[in-house]
């Protein structure tokens, strides 16, 4: 063949001109053979040698003087390049563009408009070809099909602005007013290449049937998440009705659930989301979407429903089908995110979902036995396959070990909730200050205060919760001191020289550690109550009302202990001073406390305020008639 | 410590490539009796210890980056080039078990088994590391901006690939440099290193070779690095040193995303440091003595090693109050550094082209002094691995040295001074093996010391040499210099082309010799708009090396001036030569002798030692070709430059007004060619007194009339001079580069109205030209000699003679009216428009040649 390749006449350009076309046409037939192949190294293999092959044409093209003649073969091997490379990595990157450009240089250059490209970027050339274009009627059809990958990647790299132009520049002047870019990539009419032109991976027109459904999904799920409900449906609407492979209509169909779940529309929204899980394919948004939805609805029960259901669904590994070889939707869809309404997490983050809510809802048998199937699916090592905790998103670690032990306690198994906490000592026992040494300075009253996490309270707290359940005493009440010995440790300036858990910087606040002591205090309180030892326990309740002055329980503790030694007139006027305080707006103090505090709070909340308080106030009235 | 003397054992020399193995990829596991060995070559050999021979050979695709034996699965993975991931079941039996053959013969004495590609169980073209723990692939993958690490299930021999196996990937915040033209990417020098840390505990990986990679450290210190989630987790942490510098870590557990969607870099990897330079070896050490009673020795130290010998080791430690903190510490070892190993008792192995080392990182009570290495003598170690079949209380080292020799080195301790023993017939062979094996060693190093040596001389002396030279030339300012350089300009036929050369001579006359390192700089600045004193020429630089320049030695070397591809020759030319030392050239190979396994090898010197510019310039001369040195005389006999008829350029007016159309002064010269035919020539006239040029001329012209002296003189540079010194001329008929043709005319008058004492004696030099533009480099070039010439009557101190000056005064006057005209009209050039500008760019032509054509005299 080496022959045919010099370039002496008009008829030897032909001949090297087919020898080239053919040279692609077999390697997009190659390209198709590897597409139907399952074997996936002799695939990989194979799109490879399709690639570099590429490549080397693109190098022999582009070797020689730009002229009109090969520009449309040209343009079409530079396009099957890019969407092989795209779809290889899965993406379109800003390495693509010295490619496109490279394309637009070429064009320009048999007009002998070499200063435009030292001008301009991508946007200017894409100008000064599409203006040079209109004299060379040939180079159409491969341009616009360029400039459809070109168009991908600008929604990939979100650069709207010049997607616009350049749809408002294909399009010709008649649409230029529009400034909505679906309405213009509706209205992007591609020209049919000819029959005879060379082979195509993929041709203009299913691309931009691409680019529409893919941008109408951005848009939707953008409009989605910055709040304009409307907008948001008719964008997805419209990416549902386009071309869609099954994976990306779910999460359409998942889109638009949630997006009539806000627009207060449920079983509209029921309706997609049973569109959605009809399939085949992926569970995991649909279900997670259902169980918003019922949680907005009030149906508990369907709700942990849902979430078992997603549990179950993420427990399956989905192994995706080797891609295609052309650019699909998927490709140009945002990454994924996890602040995206649409993420559904991994299995054991959809099982702390499950626990919690569970905890949430008291349906505590469930949630200790959830609590317990997280910890085991977070700590066995032997599992073939890990599961990440759920953190970030998600409480920390530590705290997932407080809520188990919570939801243990709870159940009626304090044995167990011991265990839990003994396991979250022992794991992170060498990460405590040096203890002896400190337990001596304490003692000595040494002034530094080391830093301790909170979370290491909490366990002392919960503890000392099991043993009261348990019925000792003794030793309840000295976890409820050790306890509060390491709170009274603890500056909430003191910050972090330590080893810090991933997310520990939430929940160190002032408020938590407030809560703690108030929680610490009343508990032991409630064992001196127990004990019989009122005296001790009115210590205790009116330590905590001033440690914390905004926790009513407290305050009630405090009330009914000095109701029961008799104390009346203090007891009268504290009750006078609790009176004016609960008529002023009451500020939610436990809003942001974590679960595990916030179910311990429930716990030790007298059971009878309104009828103490009901009380109180006939006894008042009563002492006034006296 | 300082008895440490190794007892080096050679087992089998590999083939390795000319100049030495790189360091970075070649591999050394030790298995048991078995070795498992890469030397960045497609192959992979298993050697068996015990029988002294080589059993397998591995041909693989591509070229070995890596290797990871699983003790475990009995399974050998394999990083290739530009492939993927092998991985081989080592219970197979492929291999024949040959007869048995000294390893030490060198080339395979075991078939070579070639490797299916069925084995490949990862095919990904862009993988640069990776590590194997118990259940899980941990690979490190280029992509195009950034690195990837990659979680995958840990794929079995004999598998099929599974797209679907990977289950965790997040991206690296380091940009790599982009890829090459259409996406090829580059091979990297430097590969990054991955290592697995994991915490005490039962849910610890095991299975894992001593030295593959993989390190427990001790709570405190995994807490403290990786955080309480990942303690609490027991999660395998995987650590991460780039070619960049940075040692980053991801936990393991947490690198689990749905769906092999990439997680988020921010909330998953976190950066623990950064070396500044290539990270080559990251490990982990016990300093601490342990606490009796206690049982697994956990490391307790953190090192990581960068490849010019920056170390840092992390330790956990109690403040004062009791708060754990990290205690971080940079050390510099001598490096560059080769591959490293961590050994018992806080030693810390790592090797330099010269030498291997050993640093003690606990060191009694002061466990953090500046470390001290203590040299082993063995030198180019590429790879170590600590082998596990060392006797108690000693260390044994696999090593591989650059020149591909498999050794081990066992380090005793304790071992006393040598002392005499008595030689029993038994260990007597074995003895001299040793001591044979011990002079293999030395000899290579004292042969890799010798040459870093040698070149260090050469690279002195070549120093010194230049030390001469430029002392000789810097020291000469005034009379001759030792070492010259003249220029002379001629026309010749190049191709199709007359071009203008100039003819450099480089003359050394000083007793120096000018060697390698030396260039003759010669820089060509054609000032296109000399007129135009805010715009600067172009510039072209030739650089030629003179590759052996003794005393009284020449060199001649001729280059074009013009005109260039647009047919353009803007006289004057301003060429300088300069001499060049390159300190790159003579010193790069010496300045890093240590590193001779460097890849590539004249990648970089170490920073801060070569200065800015890199040499060492020494100007000689400068000359300027003028439009005097570049006319032609086709009109005069000797020399024939052309034939007649192949005028050039000339003869075509279209072709002359286009190549003046696209000249510097475009508008200007656009009406020339029709002028040529059709105006009068533009015309200019200087005139001298005839005492200044015969005092300048001296005896050399007593004999001749004063205008064809006054003409040779002009023409002193041009190759015309003979002809008209031969036939006396007072005129000539030039043609200029461009093929316009130019006159000089010389006659003498004689001035009345300037002198009171009578009419002066005075030479008229009349240029006469149809291009104007020549006419202007002519007269540029005239008045540019005539100034020299008066510059050199004036320091000779001649008196002029007696003048009225009331008339010089008035043509003072006028000239500087006529300047302030120009000066304005060109002010008014620049903001007019095209009409406006034609009119003022008429008005200024006349005003120049008002300004030309002056009756003022130069006396």
């Amino acid at each position: 063949m080496a022959h045919k390749t010099l370039l002496g006449s008009s008829t030897s350009h032909d001949s090297c001109l087919d020898l080239w076309r053919e040279k692609n046409d077999q390697l997009v037939r190659q390209a198709k053979v590897a597409q139907n192949l399952s074997l996936s190294l002799r695939r990989q293999q194979l799109v490879q040698d399709v690639l570099e092959g590429l490549r080397g044409l693109l190098h022999s093209l582009q070797g020689l003087p730009a002229t009109v003649s090969v520009l449309p073969l040209e343009l079409t091997v530079i396009c099957n390049f890019i969407t092989l490379r795209a779809s290889l990595a899965q993406g379109f990157t800003e390495d693509l563009a010295p490619d496109i450009q490279r394309g637009l240089e070429r064009v320009l250059e048999t007009q002998e408009q070499q200063e435009a490209r030292l001008e301009h970027r991508l946007r200017g050339l894409w100008d000064s070809v599409l203006h040079v274009s209109s004299l060379l009627p040939e180079l159409l059809p491969a341009l616009h099909h360029l400039a459809g990958l070109q168009a991908a990647l600008w929604l990939s790299t979100d650069r709207l602005e010049d997607l616009t132009l350049l749809l408002q520049t294909l399009n010709g002047s008649e649409s230029s007013a529009s400034e909505e870019l679906l309405l213009l990539l509706k209205t992007w009419r591609p020209p049919v290449e000819t029959s005879d032109a060379p082979l195509t991976l993929q041709d203009a027109r299913s691309l931009r049937d691409v680019l529409l459904t893919a941008f109408a999904y951005r848009q939707g799920l953008r409009e989605l998440i910055t709040g304009s409900l409307p907008r948001a449906l008719s964008s997805l609407h419209e990416a549902a009705s386009g071309l869609c492979p099954r994976p990306v209509l779910v999460q359409v169909y998942t889109a638009l659930a949630t997006c009539l779940r806000k627009m207060g529309k449920p079983q509209r929204a029921l309706l997609y989301l049973v569109e959605a899980v009809k399939g085949e394919s992926i569970w995991g948004p649909p279900l997670l979407e259902a169980s918003r939805l019922y949680q907005q609805l009030g149906n508990t029960a369907a709700e942990i429903e849902s979430l078992e259901l997603l549990v179950e669904a993420l427990s399956v590994t989905h192994i995706p089908e080797a891609p295609q070889l052309l650019i699909e939707v998927e490709l140009l869809l945002p990454p994924p995110d996890p602040a995206s309404p649409l993420h559904c997490g991994t299995q054991s983050q959809a099982k702390y979902l499950l626990a919690s809510r569970c905890l949430q809802t008291r349906r505590v048998e469930d949630a200790a036995e959830h609590y317990l199937d997280l910890l085991a699916l977070l700590l066995d090592g032997s599992e073939p396959k890990f599961s990440p905790p759920p953190c970030p998103p998600g409480p920390c670690v530590p705290e997932v070990f407080l809520e188990a032990a919570v939801a243990l306690i709870q159940a009626g198994r304090a044995q167990d909730a011991l265990t839990v906490c003994e396991e979250l000592l022992s794991r992170t026992s060498s990460l405590l200050p040096k203890r002896p040494r400190l337990w001596e300075d304490a003692r000595k009253g040494t002034k530094e205060s080391p830093h301790c996490s909170p979370w290491i309270s909490a366990i002392y707290l919960l503890q000392g919760q099991a043993w009261v359940q348990l019925g000792a005493q003794k030793e309840a009440v000295s976890e409820f001191s050790r306890c509060l010995e390491l709170l009274f440790q603890v500056t909430p300036k003191d910050k972090e020289p330590g080893p810090a858990s991933s997310c520990e910087h939430g929940c160190t606040s002032d408020v938590v550690l407030q809560q703690l002591r108030a929680a610490a205090l009343i508990s032991r309180g409630l064992e001196w109550v127990a004990g019989g030892q009122d005296n001790k326990a009115l210590q205790d309740f009116l330590l905590s009302v001033q440690v914390c002055p905004g926790n009513q329980d407290a305050s009630f503790h405090l009330l009914q202990t000095l109701r029961r030694l008799d104390r009346r007139d203090e007891a009268i006027a504290f009750w006078q001073r609790l009176e004016a305080q609960t008529d002023l707006p009451q500020e939610n103090a436990t809003w942001s406390l974590p679960l595990y505090l916030e179910t311990y709070l429930d716990w030790i909340r007298p059971p009878d305020r309104e009828a103490l308080l009901e009380e109180f106030r006939t006894s008042l009235l009563t002492c006034d008639l006296k | 410590m300082a008895g440490l003397a190794p007892r080096v054992e050679y087992l089998a020399g590999f083939c390795c490539p000319l100049g030495g193995l790189a360091a970075g990829k070649p591999r050394v596991l030790c298995h048991g009796a078995e070795i498992f060995l890469s030397t960045g070559s497609e192959l992979v050999y298993v050697y068996d210890r015990d029988g002294r021979l080589l059993t397998a050979v591995y041909k693989f695709p591509g070229r070995v980056w890596h290797l990871e034996l699983l003790a475990l699965g009995r399974a050998l993975y394999v990083l290739c080039a530009r492939s993927g991931i092998y991985c081989l079941s080592l219970d197979q039996d492929g291999r024949n078990d040959r007869d048995n053959q000294d390893g030490e013969a060198g080339e395979p004495p075991a078939p070579v088994i070639p490797v299916d590609p069925g084995a490949c169980v990862l095919p990904d073209a862009t993988l640069c590391a990776f590590t194997v723990l118990d259940n899980v692939l941990v690979a490190l993958a280029q992509g195009p901006a950034q690195w990837k690490l990659q979680l995958f299930e840990r794929p079995c021999p004999g598998q099929d690939p599974r797209p679907g196996g990977q289950i965790g990937e997040v991206e690296l915040s380091t940009c790599t440099p982009p890829s090459g033209s259409l996406g090829e990417p580059a091979a990297p020098c430097f590969l990054p290193v991955l290592c697995c840390a994991s915490p005490p505990g039962p849910g610890v990986p095991h299975g894992h070779v001593q030295g593959s990679g993989g390190v427990t450290l001790e709570e405190a210190l995994f807490g403290l690095l990786f955080g309480a989630d990942a303690s609490l987790l027991e999660s395998p942490v995987i650590l991460c040193g780039l070619p960049d510098g940075q040692l980053c870590c991801v936990v393991l557990k947490t690198l689990v995303t749905s769906r092999s969607a990439p997680g988020d870099p921010k909330a998953l990897v976190k950066i623990l440091h950064h070396l500044e330079e290539p990270v080559i070896f990251i490990g982990a050490v016990r300093t601490e003595p342990l606490a009796e009673a206690t049982g697994d020795a956990h490391s307790d130290c953190l090192v990581a090693l960068g490849h010019h010998g920056r170390t840092l080791a992390i330790k956990a430690s109690w403040d004062e109050v009791g708060h754990l903190v990290p205690e971080l510490r940079e050390y510099c070892l001598p490096g560059p550094l080769l591959c490293a190993a961590c050994g018992e008792g806080g030693r810390l192995y790592h090797s330099t082209p010269s030498d291997l080392c050993v640093a003690h990182l606990a060191q009694g009570g002061s466990p953090w002094d500046p470390m001290q290495p203590t040299g082993l003598s063995v030198c180019s170690v590429v790879t170590l691995s600590v082998s596990s079949r060392a006797p108690e209380g000693s260390t044994e080292l696999l090593a591989l040295s650059a020149r591909g020799r498999l050794m081990t080195c066992l380090l005793d301790p304790h071992s006393e001074a040598p002392c005499p023993t008595r030689v029993t017939v038994a260990n007597a062979g074995r003895k001299i093996k040793e001591l044979l094996s011990g002079i293999g060693t030395v000899s290579e190093r004292v042969s890799s010391l010798k040459k870093a040596v040698d070149q260090r001389n050469e690279a002195l002396a070549c120093l010194n040499e230049a030390m001469n030279v430029s002392c000789a030339l810097l020291s000469s300012r005034e009379g001759p210099r030792p070492i010259s350089c003249s220029v002379t300009p001629a026309w010749s036929r190049l191709q199709l082309q007359d071009v203008l050369t100039a003819t450099c001579l480089l003359e050394n006359s000083s007793s120096f010799s000018l060697d390698r390192g030396w260039a003759l700089c010669v820089q060509v600045l054609s000032s296109a708009r000399a007129l135009d004193l805010d715009s600067a020429g172009s510039a072209v630089t030739y650089t030629i090396p003179l590759d052996q320049l003794g005393p009284g030695g020449r060199r001649e070397v001729t280059l074009p001036l013009g005109p260039g591809e647009d047919g353009s020759l803007d006289l004057p030319v301003t060429v300088s030569c300069a001499l060049f030392y390159s300190l790159r050239e003579v010193l790069g190979g010496a300045l890093a002798p240590r590193d001779p396994f460097e890849e590539p090898p004249s990648e970089e010197c170490p920073p801060g030692v070569l200065p800015e510019q890199e040499g060492v310039c020494l100007p000689l001369s400068e000359h300027t070709v003028d439009m005097l040195q570049g006319l032609r005389f086709p009109g005069l006999a000797a020399p024939p430059v052309r034939a007649p008829g192949q005028l050039g350029p000339a003869g075509d007016p279209v072709h002359t007004f286009l190549q003046t159309c696209r000249g510097p002064g475009g508008q200007l010269a656009g009406p020339e060619s029709l002028r040529a035919k059709y105006l009068p020539p533009s015309v200019a006239t200087i005139r001298v007194s005839a005492e200044l040029l015969r005092a300048a001329f001296g005896d050399s012209h007593a004999g001749g009339p004063l205008c064809s002296a006054t003409l040779q003189w002009l023409l002193a540079e041009n190759t015309a001079a003979d002809v008209v010194r031969a036939q006396a001329l007072s005129s000539v008929q030039g043609v200029a580069p461009d093929g316009a043709d130019i006159r000089l005319i010389i006659r003498e008058v004689s001035v009345t109205d300037l002198c009171p004492a009578g009419p002066l004696q005075a030479v008229e030099i009349q240029l006469e030209s149809s291009s104007l533009a020549n006419m202007c480099r002519a007269h540029h070039a005239v008045v540019g000699r005539l100034q020299r010439l008066v510059v050199q009557q004036a320091a000779r101190g001649s008196s002029p003679p007696d003048l009225r000056l009331q008339y010089l005064h008035q043509i003072q006057a006028n000239h500087e009216t006529l300047l302030r005209e120009v000066q304005t009209l060109r002010d008014r050039l620049c903001t007019e428009d095209e009409a406006g500008s034609c009119a003022t760019a008429q008005r200024l032509l006349q005003v120049y040649k008002q300004l030309r054509s002056p009756s003022l005299l130069l006396l």
